[in-house]
């Protein structure tokens, strides 16, 4: 009798072996999946002593220059970037009022873009700015399409003035966090 | 792209409907030859025995410490992306992993020495595949998540990327030796043939993004990272050429590589079986203490250095004389050259993952006679103290791996029950990383000189085998003979 329970029993095993089920599965969902990652990153940062803004003289141009910039035009950031924010920040120690523009520029040297920031002289504080790109912003092409930076910082007081802060600067700070859409 | 997304996804996820090497069931069921392949010093009954080619010992192993197929694939209707952020990124952690093992016995033969009848031969072939991966938490999030919004300060570790895996054929001889009534030991010496190896289980750094001094944010990298392969690369090239003859190709490298022509290497498993008293044994055994000297067809990746970078920067006065535009270029240039990474075919040891055992049982419930009357068991043959005696066993086992990670253990409570000479089950409690439910339950069956085990775990997660974080089954036919027929 005992036997037969344990043989039983032997058999019941091997037919649950055999008999192992599974709920349904749909893989199909792998295809739903969305991978969205925000990144961040510093971009362009310019800073100036007030002697070299006075050697501009007075409304003089202490800095222009352009610069490539194909980090925005790179095939996988045109063909991922879903939105993003750059910010800009701007502190002036200096005792001049200043203009700084940022200009995005095509491969051909076209302005697809720009920005003016007027800056106060000393105390002017921590002036931030943030331009929206992608939906409700400025249009995606702009950066996908820039090529080159041009960035022009012009005094637009004279060029005698001296600040009373220690070590007296202008900082320009630029920084991107974009959304991209990786699946 | 799509294509590629699907295999590592498979990868990653259909490892563990085949995985962890613990073979509980296994372990100390003497009654099964292949129990010699666990512990070369437990005790043995046969006068000989023959495992059928190729289907004597197969078995296949596959667990998940986190995440389980069912858990994401259910057809829930709950969204996909949801569950891959509460299910798999926000509960699982570095030290949960993903592993396989499958062993397929090509042949395996023992006897008994004629002129030494306490020696017990045996000898043969396998082939084993091991793969284990941890969940790569700090890379997956910055992967689904990036380094900006609430990530700014975060230090992503990028030690988290540890993952090993091997093909490897395996010829072995044994020896197994009854000193006396009450000890038994055993040694098996084992030469590897590898068929393919990678690992990247030395990697250290951080990434990370914070909000600098000069400008709003900067991001430092400090990578020492190294992915090592050997036995891939040859596969690899088949593969990519794919030629009419791919298949043939990869049949032949694949032969080539069982039968020694690829990267060699040495190991040796020992044990032994000591009877306590009359009714209480206990046994202990190591495996696998071996290595593989990896120098064909090695392709190893190194990525090392660190850098930080805050984007271009222009100091004035310093730079007003610096009419250089390729100031984006100049910075990729110098982030790559403090970050190298490159290829090299340089030679590397790879450890095999060491096993050891350890198990106390008591044996109860005399039979009334001795379930191998006929054995050719040498000197304690026929004692009156012979444990086969007993119809009843019950004890504990230890279980311990090496790991990339350290080592992984179990606990494992069991009882075995003999029916005469032809039946004998076996069930095991086993609490592990995976799963605290696991009840395996092992069968072996003998029916005249052919033998039959079958050993299952993890039987409660059979109603959805899906959702289940282990999964075992080993099962094999041989031929056994007790006396000289």
């Amino acid at each position: 009798m005992k036997r037969s329970f344990y043989l039983l029993l032997c058999f019941a095993v091997v037919l649950m072996l055999s008999q192992s089920c599974t709920e349904q599965q749909d893989f199909g969902q792998f295809e739903d999946l969305s991978i969205t990652p925000t990144l961040a990153t510093g971009l362009f940062y310019m800073e100036s002593d007030e002697a070299t803004i006075n050697d501009a003289g007075t409304f003089g141009t202490f800095y222009a220059q352009t610069v490539n910039f194909d980090a925005f035009n790179e095939e996988f950031v045109a063909d991922h970037l879903i939105e993003g924010t750059i910010t800009y920040e701007i502190v002036n120690t200096t005792s001049k009022q200043l203009r700084i523009t940022i200009e995005y520029l095509d491969e051909a040297g076209n302005t697809l873009d720009g920005e003016l920031f007027n800056i106060d002289a000393d105390p002017s504080g921590l002036m931030t700015w943030e331009v929206a790109y992608g939906p409700g912003g400025k249009s995606l092409d702009i950066l996908a399409n820039t090529s080159n930076l041009r960035l022009t910082a012009t005094n637009l007081s004279d060029a005698i003035s001296v600040s009373s802060q220690p070590e007296p600067k202008v900082k320009f700070k630029s920084a991107a966090e974009f959304l991209f859409r990786l699946k | 792209m799509r294509l590629r997304s699907y295999l590592v996804f498979s990868v990653l996820l259909g490892s563990f409907t085949i995985s962890a090497q613990n073979k509980e069931l296994l372990y100390d069921f003497y009654e099964i030859p292949q129990a010699l392949m666990v512990n070369p010093g437990v005790k043995t009954s046969e006068k000989w025995h023959v495992g059928i080619p190729v289907i004597s010992g197969l078995s296949f192993q596959g667990a998940t410490s986190g995440v389980t197929v069912n858990d994401l694939f259910a057809n829930d209707g709950i969204d996909f992306t949801t569950k891959v952020q509460e299910r798999v990124l926000d509960v699982m952690t570095r030290k949960d992993d993903f592993s396989t093992t499958s062993q397929i016995e090509g042949f395996t033969i023992g006897f008994r020495g004629r002129n030494r009848p306490d020696d017990y031969y045996s000898f043969g072939m396998y082939g084993e595949t091991d793969v284990i991966v941890y969940w790569p938490k700090d890379l997956a999030i910055l992967a689904f998540e990036g380094n900006g919004g609430n990530n700014i300060g975060r230090r992503f570790d990028l030690g988290d990327l540890n993952l090993r895996g091997e093909m490897v054929n395996v010829f072995h001889f044994g020896v197994n030796r009854k000193m006396s009534n009450t000890l038994t030991v055993g040694a098996r010496a084992k030469l590897y043939s590898s068929i393919f190896q990678f690992q990247s289980i030395k990697n250290s750094g951080t990434f990370r993004t914070t909000e600098g001094q000069d400008n709003i944010y900067v991001t430092s990298i400090s990578a020492d990272m190294q992915l090592q392969t050997a036995g891939v690369k040859g596969f690899y090239d088949i593969l990519e050429e794919d030629t009419g003859t791919t298949r043939k190709d990869v049949t032949s490298l694949f032969t080539e590589r069982v039968l020694l022509g690829g990267n060699l290497g040495l190991g040796f498993d020992a044990g032994f079986s000591y009877q306590l008293t009359p009714q209480t044994t206990i046994t202990g055994s190591v495996l696998d203490i071996g290595f593989i000297y990896n120098n064909k067809d090695v392709w190893n990746y190194t990525f090392s250095g660190s850098t930080s970078t805050q984007g271009i920067s222009v100091y004035l006065p310093e730079d007003i004389d610096n009419l250089d535009n390729n100031l984006w270029q100049e910075l990729i240039d110098d982030i790559d050259e403090a970050l190298p990474h490159g290829e090299n075919t340089s030679s590397y040891i790879s450890f095999r993952p060491v096993k050891a055992y350890g198990s106390i049982r008591y044996d109860f419930g005399e039979g009334g006679n001795n379930t191998f009357d006929n054995c050719g068991c040498g000197v304690n043959a026929g004692g009156g103290g012979n444990q086969d005696f007993y119809r009843n066993s019950i004890g504990g086992q230890l279980f311990m791996m090496k790991r990339p990670r350290g080592v992984q253990a179990a606990l494992t409570g069991f009882y075995q029950k003999r029916f005469g000479r032809g039946l004998s089950l076996k069930t095991t409690y086993t609490i592990d990383k995976y799963s605290f439910t696991n009840v395996g339950l092992g069968l072996n069956l003998q029916a005249g000189p052919v033998n039959f085990y079958v050993l299952g775990d993890n039987l409660l997660s059979y109603a959805n085998v899906a959702d289940s974080h282990y999964a075992f089954l080993q099962f094999g036919f041989n031929i056994i003979s007790w006396n000289d027929n």
